[in-house]
């Protein structure tokens, strides 16, 4: 039995094919990154494994199960998403974001426990953000949203996160601590499907990848054997060279890193 | 803790300008005298006041239905502005996005202009609000699944908007020029001055249930603010919450309508107000809603009916008292939104 996964998905927006027969298979507290370029179907196919969207045909499955035939609050206990950007046009403070994972536990017109509120907390100190909490949301920092986005996905207590590229709009010391984030996560037993524009990212995760291109998975497997030079450029339409570093870590060099040094 | 001392501040001042209103009027009465005669009728405490019959005629007969109607109407349309606000992700929308305003207007002129009773009038009313609304999200309907459906919302809102008050001009247009236009002109300006125990009676209960029930979704509009996907990641049934929402907001909207016509601003401005006092927390703000608008309409309605020989029609005077407050509000309110 699969723990998540996708059999043969198709899924288009009005005429226009997006997904044409995608095969995914998640292991429990792996971490998979989706590559590919722009308007491929990534956040389609995230979309549709977080059952926001329905395929055309084929299915999700969900330990076994179609996810359709979870209620949205069961599925809200399995998987959450971290968007990629949060529009929050009313000033909610932190700790009320993170509060909101806990309102598929709630009934109608109960109050959020102590209970609830502690859990919460837990999550944010997890992710040592907890001296966030009364800061409006809008006035965080792009690294303090997405924390906070996990944080409230943590709170959620589903096991499994989508993040739809997490990573964008960090700067570059934010990117890195949230993939230490997302890696130390993993380790405790998170699973991760997250779609990225770094192939180098996928790398220091390590995980599965799958590359997708127009509707199709082009390449997937083990990150460290599915990224190569040739799936880089082929998806791209670039011209790097993926060597290895002197401890045998692999790093793209685009062609024209030559040429200026020249 | 701050929270609750403005709750309690808040009560006080409803309080207030509910006594000082049914003190104030033509027949002015005295607080002593108006104290005396509350207990006496209200409490079975102390000696009836001189006049006790004039005196419980003009309070309890006259002055009290018409305020308790624009204590129910301030809290409906402020409650179900700051609601819309929130399920819209968006600081301008007022209860009459959906066109329900519009369709409750057209409503009433038809039903001034081809039924002579006033029951039939809210009648008419009343249902032209609903019909409006559906028309709006039977035009989101038509443009399908995909996209923003609050975009669409709007954009339908808009359409039955235009559509209604184009019908409500074609009435206005054909309306007989010496009976029935005057009303009809009379009625979209706002007025309670037309309140009795028997209007009152008939609406009471469904205003304040929902407003009571629209107040406690709280919890749910904050995650619809969020943006659709976010919220259904989060185990919320999105169409579930969204669609209650709509139908209290517009239940609201359109008994406000049918008691005093169209009443404008309210449920733009005291949402504003009201998350400048105590935050954007839907389970906050739309009680502090409920209660800052029942006062705000009281304070306007007394000015409405005591400052002038005539009474001034209500919608004028929220619309002229708003703008000023507004701009002032929208000044600090900034720190509200993003």
């Amino acid at each position: 039995m699969s723990f998540y996964s996708a059999e043969n998905l198709y899924f288009s927006y009005n005429s226009t094919p997006i997904l044409q027969g995608v095969d995914l298979r998640i292991e429990e507290g792996s971490i998979v990154s989706l590559l590919g370029p722009n308007g491929t179907g990534k956040s389609t196919l995230m979309k549709l494994f977080l059952g926001l969207l329905s395929p055309k045909s084929g299915e999700v499955l969900l330990k076994g199960k179609p996810l359709q035939s979870y209620s949205i609050k069961e599925r809200a206990l399995h998987v959450s998403y971290v968007p990629q950007s949060t529009q929050v046009a009313f000033a909610f403070c932190a700790l009320d974001i993170v509060m909101m994972g806990r309102i598929a536990f709630e009934s109608w017109f109960q109050k959020p426990s102590k209970e609830d509120r502690d859990l919460a907390r837990a999550a944010m100190e997890r992710l040592g953000i907890v001296h966030l909490e009364k800061r409006t949301f809008q006035t965080l920092s792009g690294g303090e949203k997405q924390l906070v986005l996990i944080a409230r996905s943590l709170a959620q207590g589903a096991k499994i996160l989508v993040m739809d590229e997490p990573v964008s709009g960090l700067d570059y010391g934010n990117q890195l601590r949230l993939l230490e984030t997302i890696l130390k996560l993993s380790k405790e037993g998170y699973t991760f499907l997250k779609s990225t524009h770094f192939p180098e990212h996928a790398l220091m995760l390590g995980g599965y990848t799958y590359a997708l291109k127009n509707g199709h998975i082009l390449a997937h497997g083990l990150t460290c054997k599915t990224i190569t030079q040739d799936l880089i450029n082929e998806l791209y339409h670039t011209n790097i060279e993926l060597k290895q570093t002197v401890c045998g870590y692999p790093v793209c060099i685009p062609s024209f890193v030559h040429h200026t040094k020249a | 803790m701050k929270n609750s001392f403005l709750f309690g501040m808040m009560i006080v001042m409803l309080g207030a300008s509910l006594l000082i209103s049914l003190a104030l009027g033509r027949y002015e009465i005295d607080l002593g005298t108006l104290t005396q005669l509350l207990s006496w009728k209200v409490l079975n405490i102390g000696t009836a006041p001189k006049e006790v019959m004039l005196l419980s005629n003009i309070v309890f007969d006259i002055r009290l239905p018409r305020i308790l109607a624009v204590i129910l109407v301030g809290a409906a349309l402020s409650v179900s502005g700051g609601a819309f606000q929130a399920m819209f992700v968006n600081p301008l929308v007022s209860p009459g996005i959906l066109g329900v305003l519009a369709g409750a207007s057209f409503g009433a002129a038809l039903g001034i202009m081809i039924s002579d009773s006033w029951f039939g009038v809210q009648l008419f009313s009343f249902t032209f609000g609903f019909v409006a609304v559906l028309v709006a999200l039977g035009v989101a309907k038509i443009y399908g699944r995909s996209g923003s459906q609050t975009i669409l919302l709007v954009l339908g809102g808009v359409i039955s908007s235009s559509l209604f008050s184009a019908l409500l001009s074609t009435v206005k247009y054909v309306a007989d020029p010496y009976n029935k236009l005057p009303t009809i002109v009379y009625w979209l300006m706002g007025s309670f001055s037309a309140v009795d125990m028997k209007t009152l009676s008939g609406v009471a209960i469904p205003l304040i249930f929902s407003t009571i029930a629209l107040s406690l979704m709280g919890k749910y509009l904050n995650v619809l603010s969020l943006g659709d996907e976010d919220a259904k990641a989060l185990g919320v049934r999105v169409i579930w919450v969204r669609n209650s929402a709509i139908l209290l907001a517009t239940l609201l909207s359109t008994l406000t309508v049918v008691v005093a016509g169209m009443i404008g601003w309210v449920g733009l401005i005291i949402p504003h107000i009201a998350r400048f006092l105590v935050g954007a927390d839907n389970r906050v703000l739309l009680p502090m809603c409920a209660l800052l608008g029942a006062t705000f309409l009281i304070i306007v309605d007394t000015l409405c009916r005591t400052s002038m020989s005539v009474e001034i029609p209500i919608g004028i005077a929220t619309s002229l008292i708003g703008i000023p407050i507004f701009v002032f509000a929208l000044k600090n309110a900034k720190k509200g939104f993003a």
